[in-house]
């Protein structure tokens, strides 16, 4: 039989020191900024019963859940998202509290994504959840405004992206298209897939709204978007999405973020899950979007509590990558001290090196029996000091 | 920015196909006719970069982002698929999936299950699936056309072009799955972040094919 035991599986891998610092680094910054707008952290189970993934709307394959099953028979999955145990979280143990509810998290997400291609099975996330917001704007506000900043923390390069997912729904209610269509109308606009959109769509009929769907994945940009989707197709309320996203774009803008907020009425994923403003953000030098969120009023109420919420995740992995590569993350530092106890004074040594570490250094308790072995090492690493603890305490530089 | 627009070429009939189009919209491709065995390669002045992958790769470039956008058939996408943005059908490099028999078998008939030789077992698969229907599927790397010959399948799933191999080893089409041609794929970011540079090459793509 073949044995694993030196190797991770497909998709994971060990992270090592400066992996360790770097991701450390972005959580504490992410965490800095969401505590410092009130929201509290929650921790959610490793895994959870299927059944809170399971249902249709909330865009779960199955095939992509590692699976496993309790000792009572019952499927568990490993968490492949946050914000469905934080629905549940809000419509259980917390339903009760008063709103709004500010709750963060940061946790490792799992996916069966098997397919080679490096993407990984493990991921970091950490985001936020704002729910119950007497106001819908000024939550939508808050929520995009912490977006870009969690962004601007890490690359001023960065480009936040917003949508409505009801300027698509409220197309395709028009259509009057049955659900398989309509699914495939939405996939092909989420991948921007012109020609196969362009035949699907002809083969339909021909008035303004599917001249408007053909367009869509092409309503992407600057402010001359809401233009040219006000020229392509306007009713009550297609002229009440396209206003209101309008003044978020503009008061974004105004914000300082000249050319950093961009439109794309072609977000159309988790269709079933989002009811309202859709965002995504990008990094120069990063293959996919690393912040991801969204609107979503009616999912905490299938959990049985009915309240609106909005709010997003930021892939840390990917942004740790990022900081590494451009070489903006932390270094492993060198310990500022040997601390070497003499035959006899062990113990005394170790106690020393605590009360250099109170002061705020970094110090390594040195394993050798004799001081020449514990220069030697001391050398070899770079350690520019070396305390002799014997009956007084004795510093030695070893500078080459 | 100056960094210029890489675009990954499927090795061989769609890296000529789209040097052609280049070459029709006007941008100079000398350094790609005379490449030598370089794999990426400057064309338009150092403004577009051109680097040359095996089709499976040229999906993975472009999804990581390494590449902004590729040229690729849709045989590769359907059976890799992944996440980009699919704008253009380039219109070459037309063929289609089809199943194929040996002449006069009857396939879709009976109980029992068939069995299906293939390079494309995720196409294979979809199309069987999509049709209620269970079949067995074995890969092949090589000339799929032998597996019915040597009686290990049924049938196979495979790109058509003529169809002369097929006639030549007493095969036929009995059913055309899906029609086939070179798409123009964009990275998800790339395609915001250089919105401008990728939609006017488009456009001019747009205007030649």
């Amino acid at each position: 039989m073949k044995r694993y035991d030196l190797i991770t599986p497909e998709g994971t891998r060990d992270l090592l020191f400066e992996d360790c610092l770097a991701r450390k680094e972005v959580e504490s910054k992410l965490e800095g900024l969401f505590k410092g707008f009130g929201y509290s952290e929650v921790v959610t189970p490793g895994i959870e019963f299927y059944d809170v993934f399971s249902s249709s709307a909330r865009g779960f394959r199955q095939e992509s859940l590692y699976k496993l099953t309790d000792s009572k028979g019952r499927l568990i999955v490993m968490r492949p998202d946050s914000t469905l145990p934080i629905a549940r979280l809000v419509a259980t143990r917390l339903k009760e509290s008063e709103l709004p509810l500010r709750l963060f998290y940061n946790q490792s997400l799992y996916e069966n994504n098997s397919l080679l291609k490096g993407r990984s099975d493990e991921m970091v996330q950490a985001g936020v959840e704002l729910i119950g917001s007497a106001s819908v704007k000024r939550g939508d506000y808050e929520v995009l405004c912490l977006g870009v900043s969690s962004l601007k923390e890490f690359d001023d390069n960065f480009r936040l992206e917003i949508g409505h997912i009801g300027y698509f729904k409220a197309l395709i209610d028009k259509l009057g298209v049955d659900k398989m269509v309509e699914e495939e109308i939405r996939m092909l606009i989420s991948a921007k897939n012109y020609p196969a959109l362009n035949d699907l769509l002809d083969t339909i009929g021909d008035n303004q709204i599917i001249k408007t769907l053909k367009q869509l994945p092409r309503l992407f940009g600057g402010v001359e978007v809401f233009d040219k989707a006000a020229e392509l197709f306007t009713d009550d309320k297609i002229d009440g999405i396209l206003v209101n996203l309008r003044e978020v774009y503009d008061r974004l803008t105004c914000l300082g973020y000249e050319g950093k907020i961009s439109v794309d009425l072609g977000i159309v994923s988790h269709i079933d899950y989002y009811t309202g403003i859709v965002f995504k953000g990008y990094i120069s030098g990063v293959g996919s979007a690393v912040l991801k969120g969204g609107r979503y009023d009616k999912l905490i109420g299938e959990f049985g509590r009915d309240v609106n919420a909005v709010g997003f995740g930021v892939n840390v992995d990917a942004i740790a990558n990022y900081m590494r590569k451009k070489g903006a993350s932390p270094e492993i530092s060198i310990p500022d001290a040997v601390v070497f106890g003499k035959k006899g004074f062990v113990v005394e040594a170790i106690a020393y090196a605590r009360e250099l570490c109170n002061k705020g250094m970094t110090v390594e308790n040195g394993l050798f029996d004799t001081l020449d072995e514990t220069i030697d090492y001391a050398k070899k690493k770079g350690i520019k000091k070396i305390y002799v603890v014997d009956e007084e305490i004795k510093e030695v530089c070893c500078d080459e | 920015m100056n960094k210029p627009l890489r675009i990954a070429l499927t090795k061989g009939r769609l890296e000529k196909d789209t040097i052609s189009l280049f070459e029709k919209i006007g941008y100079d491709c000398t350094a790609v006719r005379e490449k030598g065995r370089k794999l990426i390669l400057p064309i338009e002045d150092g403004n577009i970069e051109v680097v040359l992958a095996k089709a499976n790769d040229v999906i993975t470039y472009v999804e990581h982002g390494v590449c902004d956008m590729g040229v690729v058939g849709k045989d590769t996408i359907m059976e890799m698929q992944g996440k980009f943005f699919e704008l253009v059908d380039l219109g070459f490099g037309k063929c289609k999936f089809a199943l194929a028999t040996k002449k006069g078998s009857k396939f879709y008939g009976g109980y029992d299950v068939k069995t299906i030789a293939t390079k494309y077992p995720n196409i294979a698969r979809a199309h069987f699936e999509s049709k209620g229907m269970d079949v067995e599927i074995v890969k092949i790397e090589g000339s799929v056309e032998l597996a019915p010959l040597l009686e290990l399948s049924d049938g196979i799933v495979d790109i058509v072009e003529t169809g002369t191999t097929l006639k030549e080893n007493g095969l036929e089409v009995i059913e055309d799955i899906v029609p086939v041609s070179a798409r123009l794929i964009v990275n998800m970011v790339s395609m915001k972040l250089r919105q401008e540079e990728i939609e006017k090459l488009v456009s001019l793509i747009e205007a030649n094919i």
